[in-house]
């Protein structure tokens, strides 16, 4: 899977490259899309020949059918939003899920600001008379069943957790949306950020921090191990994440004993403000952690809980802002935000 | 011969006997616990440093040279979790064994008739109104409030024709316990800050991880008051296990005695649902098999539960531990897998005795 993903890449950057256009409202195929087409290894298209309308994709909720471009979308996720703002012009996204506008969790929180706030309740999503909703893995069937009941197309899919994923996500969407060639440059601007990163990482040698990333909620500690975004997010960005190589998956419960066991060298605090600040005083005056390196070197950092939390290229933001925290040569490095559509 | 063994032939000898052997045992066994609780952990600290640290708590000095870090890992992280866990286990044991011979039905513990959800129910308000940040005892006295409030309703509305009936107050237990269920729901719905929203889910979770000092001190003044008059109204328990008129007859008031029993026991889960979240069974089958041991007898059976209880919580809390470390695995459900089927079993012989459930 990951070589197919590699070779789709590498076709992207190609097609990217020649500056062709992959719209159009028929069946006709772009000749370097003929030759190497980078949507025949997006999971999820039907037939990545066809670039015209109606256009088939097999998703979450099976093989669903888009008549025409979509003009009013409506998404009932962070991730799927922050996917969509990176695709499409604003003016298209109707009503957004009340996370989204929530600046501490969300990267599209300013521009979404003025919409109108969306639950999932079938009845709010259909009042916004969407051409097409789109749902997470996590939305209920019913949901879905409700929705194509009163004749609203939903495509349910999958947001990826893994770099490979994301640019799948975003090609994916693209099509969906009728923006291949938005997707496309916008997947080569993800691609050659990631490369930048790992072409860093690679020229490392020697020893790699040791990072675990916590959060607290109500005296519980979590941390991120395999499997994890923010365990994704710390190995993209070159460093060793404790909680994995400990064997955690996901983001499990640990005790500050575990904290000391594991020994790290930085810790990542991912939650919003005030309570990270609150977490991270804990954390320096708690004498059983005296010595801790992170600790014992002031070592503890606020991460931007947007680019954590979220499940969506934007965290990859994360992994450059983590790798500025880890590598003391990356310090000064101004990395720019990611482009929009105009 | 086996520990049961030894305290069955006990049976026939006097009170204080059984009562000191049953108690020894149980202080030994608490204390082999502790060790046990204290040793085991992510990090690994040498067994004569774990034990070299308890006695110096115990005023022995042992010569034992313990580094700083696993001192302060002993004295910071394991044994204020290790104490709420024996406070936790202890209070729910008694409420349980309190409750059982209060309502004469060997099926009632705090969870069964809804005071666990009313102390579940005070909790949550105290987070979602935000008590609970501005004032640190805010979530054990709602708690409490919480837990007497819904034992009360149950009591007053199992009294049919002013006499007790127990199948009311199963049933009326579990409605309660329903409606206080839908009020923790609804304040998940309303509540509009999200922190408090993710507070109180996480509280929701239960468990004892992260347990401070600071938990030691809101808990164990309550709980350990709380305990210690339960203990003294044994001999009020035994009566009442006879029956009203019995119980009448022999100089005890009912209509004073059964409000303090609820009001005790209501106290001390309270204020340990406050400390660990909701924590299922412990208060159904601890008292349960130190009663098959050591008798129906409530001098023996009290303090032997609150010793057996806490035992039985620190013994549950570390498998939590440490059962997939250096995760935390939920210590509610430990006691959940192991009271579940216990509680079947006893509703099977409970059938087979009666014919009835």
């Amino acid at each position: 899977m990951f070589n197919v993903l590699k070779l789709s890449l590498a076709a992207i950057l190609i097609f990217a490259s020649l500056g062709s256009s992959a719209c159009g409202d028929s069946r006709t195929v772009p000749t370097a899309v003929a030759s190497s087409n980078p949507f025949a290894a997006v999971k999820g298209i039907v037939d990545p020949d066809n670039h015209g309308w109606p256009r088939t994709v097999e998703v979450l909720n099976g093989k669903v059918t888009i008549p025409s471009k979509p003009q009013r979308i409506l998404t009932v996720s962070l991730g799927h939003d922050e996917v969509t703002y990176a695709l499409v012009p604003a003016q298209r996204v109707v009503a957004v899920g009340e996370f989204t506008k929530k600046d501490e969790y969300s990267n599209v929180a300013k521009m979404s600001k003025d919409l109108p706030v969306v639950t999932r309740d079938p009845e709010r999503i259909t009042s916004f008379n969407p051409d097409i909703v789109i749902v997470s893995a996590y939305s209920k069937p019913e949901l879905v069943a409700s929705l194509n009941n009163v004749g609203i197309l939903v495509v349910q899919t999958e947001l990826n957790n893994h770099f490979d994923g994301r640019v799948n996500d975003i090609l994916l969407m693209g099509y969906i949306y009728g923006e291949e060639q938005r997707a496309l440059a916008f997947a080569v601007e993800v691609t050659n950020r990631s490369k930048e990163l790992s072409e860093f990482v690679k020229g490392k040698t020697g020893v790699k921090p040791r990072v675990i990333s916590l959060v607290s909620f109500s005296d519980k500690i979590y941390t991120a191990g395999k499997d994890s975004t923010e365990g994704e997010i710390i190995e993209m960005a070159g460093a060793v994440n404790l909680a994995s190589e400990a064997g955690l998956e996901h983001n499990p419960i640990i005790s500050l004993e575990s904290v000391i066991a594991m020994s790290p060298d930085v810790i990542l605090v991912t939650e919003p403000e005030p309570s990270a600040s609150e977490f991270i005083q804990k954390l320096r005056t708690n004498k059983v952690l005296a010595e801790v390196p992170a600790v014992k070197n002031n070592r503890i950092y606020v991460a931007v809980p947007r680019y954590f939390t979220t499940l969506s290229f934007w965290n990859l933001r994360g992994a450059e802002e983590t790798a500025k925290i880890i590598w003391p040569e990356l310090k000064d490095k101004q990395y720019q935000e990611f482009s929009f559509p105009r | 011969m086996s520990i049961v063994s030894l305290l069955k032939i006990s049976k026939h000898t006097s009170l204080v006997s059984r009562l000191a052997l049953a108690l020894s045992l149980l202080i030994a066994a608490l204390m082999i616990a502790v060790i046990i609780a204290v040793s085991l952990g992510p990090v690994s600290i040498p067994f004569s440093a774990t034990v070299s640290v308890i006695l110096s708590h115990l005023g022995i000095p042992t010569g034992v040279d313990v580094g700083v870090t696993d001192r302060r890992i002993i004295d910071y992280i394991r044994l204020p979790r290790i104490i709420v866990a024996g406070m936790v286990g202890l209070a729910l044991a008694l409420s349980g064994a309190t409750m059982q011979a209060l309502f004469r039905n060997p099926m009632a513990d705090p969870g069964i008739i809804g005071v666990s959800a009313g102390g579940a129910a005070g909790a949550v308000l105290s987070i979602a109104l935000g008590f609970s940040g501005n004032f640190y005892l805010a979530q054990p006295l709602l708690g409490f409030a919480g837990s007497m409030g819904a034992a009360f309703l149950v009591y007053f509305l199992s009294i049919i024709g002013g006499r007790f009936s127990m199948s009311t107050l199963l049933l009326v237990g579990i409605a309660v316990s329903s409606f206080l269920g839908a009020i923790i729901s609804t304040v998940l719905i309303i509540v509009p800050d999200t922190n408090s929203l993710r507070e109180i889910v996480f509280w929701l979770a239960g468990g004892l991880d992260s347990r401070t000092w600071e938990h030691v001190q809101i808990s164990a003044p309550f709980i350990l008051t709380g305990s210690t008059l339960l203990m003294l109204m044994s001999r009020e328990l035994n009566l009442l296990m006879i029956g009203d008129d019995e119980a009448r007859s022999m100089g005890i008031s009912l209509n004073i005695v059964r409000p303090i029993l609820l009001v005790l026991a209501s106290l001390i889960t309270g204020v340990a649902v406050s400390v660990s979240g909701t924590i299922a069974f412990v208060g159904l089958i601890v008292p349960h098999i130190i009663r098959l041991v050591v008798g129906p007898d409530h001098r023996i059976l009290m303090p032997v539960s609150a010793l057996g209880g806490a035992v039985f919580m620190i013994l549950a809390d570390t498998l939590a531990r440490i059962i997939i470390e250096p995760a935390e695995f939920s210590v509610g459900i430990i006691t959940s897998l192991i009271g579940a089927p216990f509680f079947l079993f006893l509703l099977i012989a409970n059938k087979r005795n009666t014919g009835s459930f």
